[in-house]
């Protein structure tokens, strides 16, 4: 595997998660890191993907493993803070922004134009994340389930995902 | 329906986001956001809207994002510091810790591993529904926000499109609809700001 230069694993991260949109970029993600790079082998980035999706917070602390798998506790932390620190920043400056212009009526005609947009993103993300997670009926019924606990019943969220994992545990044995 | 909570301070936002992460294994971090931040009267559904709105229009990871736009409008930059360390510490610390172990060895999960994250994934898929309908509530209530939040879900959703050439669509649709006449009462369903 090829040496990387600090600067250069915190320009990729920071690139990286400023062409993100949504979630993970995976396909830029494989191209710069494994092809582009050879910093991290394709083994390495599937296995980081799968780890975040087990990690309490956001799956895409992938890019810590992967920083780890480059250059250990620094490239971990490198690769952390390059990848969410301008994404952050930037977001919450928009915030600013936004809540400084409020008056304006354009900025209402865009609030407007905007909600019905992130309607359907969440569906559609809803959709997406189904179709990756449900296979069968087994599946379904638990997430109806879930969706009848935490809707109707008011269940803390952390109870009934825990919950689901211990049934996942028990149906795998 | 919300008990009474002490105002949002930069260190109660860490910890209420640091309890965000540690619900969020499986996915489904914005909804429990709206969740933990809502049962402490902090937001509204109209809030959460609009900031995951502005969370998702803005380059990275939507959760992290949404964590930084609510942190700074509930306590500027220290809030929105605290509320992305909070997020992130929880997994960050785990995740140096995995990868000492699992880097070069490339072991495959064990099996309740995997059976665990099943469900917690199926799980997730409810959590993320039950953050979708107040979204779509308020979506709706705008003029033309049937049509445009449909045509964004199929486009997004069914279609897999790019993200950009949908926002910008569905964007230039919205300011035709609503752009400001010189007239008062447009009509426009707004949704007054608390």
């Amino acid at each position: 595997m090829p040496e990387a230069a600090p600067l250069q694993l915190a320009w990729e991260f920071i690139r990286i998660g400023l062409i993100s949109f949504g979630a993970a970029n995976l396909p830029e993600m494989e191209r710069v890191l494994v092809t582009l790079r050879g910093w991290i082998d394709a083994r390495t980035l599937a296995s980081g993907l799968a780890l975040g999706q087990l990690m309490p917070g956001p799956n895409l602390l992938a890019v810590t493993h992967y920083g780890y798998a480059i250059q250990g506790l620094g490239g971990a932390l490198i690769a952390t803070a390059a990848f969410y620190v301008p994404t952050s920043a930037l977001s919450a400056g928009v915030a600013r922004l936004w809540d400084r212009h409020r008056a304006n009526t354009w900025v209402n005609a865009l609030r407007s134009a905007l909600l019905p947009f992130g309607a359907g993103v969440m569906l559609a993300s809803t959709l997406v994340l189904a179709r990756t997670s449900l296979h069968g009926w087994t599946d379904l019924l638990i997430t109806a389930v879930a969706f009848g606990l935490l809707w109707y019943a008011k269940v803390n969220s952390a109870v009934v995902v825990l919950g689901a994992a211990v049934l996942g545990v028990l149906l795998s044995l | 329906m919300t008990r009474p909570s002490p105002a949002p301070t930069p260190g109660g936002l860490f910890v209420a986001f640091v309890q965000v992460a540690l619900s969020g294994i499986g996915g489904g971090l914005p909804a429990h956001t709206r969740r933990l931040l809502g049962d402490r009267g902090w937001i509204t559904d109209e809030d959460y809207a609009e900031t995951f709105t502005l969370a998702s229009l803005t380059p990275g990871p939507n959760a992290v994002n949404l964590a930084a736009v609510l942190g700074m409008r509930l306590g500027g930059v220290a809030g929105a510091v605290c509320a992305v360390g909070g997020i992130l510490l929880p997994g960050l610390i785990v995740m140096l810790a995995v990868s000492a172990v699992t880097v070069g060895q490339g072991a495959a999960l064990p099996g309740w591993v995997q059976g665990a994250l099943r469900g917690a994934a199926c799980a997730a898929v409810a959590v993320m529904l039950t953050a979708a309908l107040p979204v779509l509530r308020v979506g709706v209530n705008v003029r033309g926000g049937v049509v445009v939040a449909a045509l964004t879900f199929l486009a997004l959703g069914v279609l897999r499109l790019d993200l950009l050439p949908v926002l910008l669509a569905a964007v230039g649709v919205g300011l035709l609809i609503h752009r400001p006449r010189a007239a008062s009462g447009t009509g426009a369903a707004g949704v007054p700001d608390a």
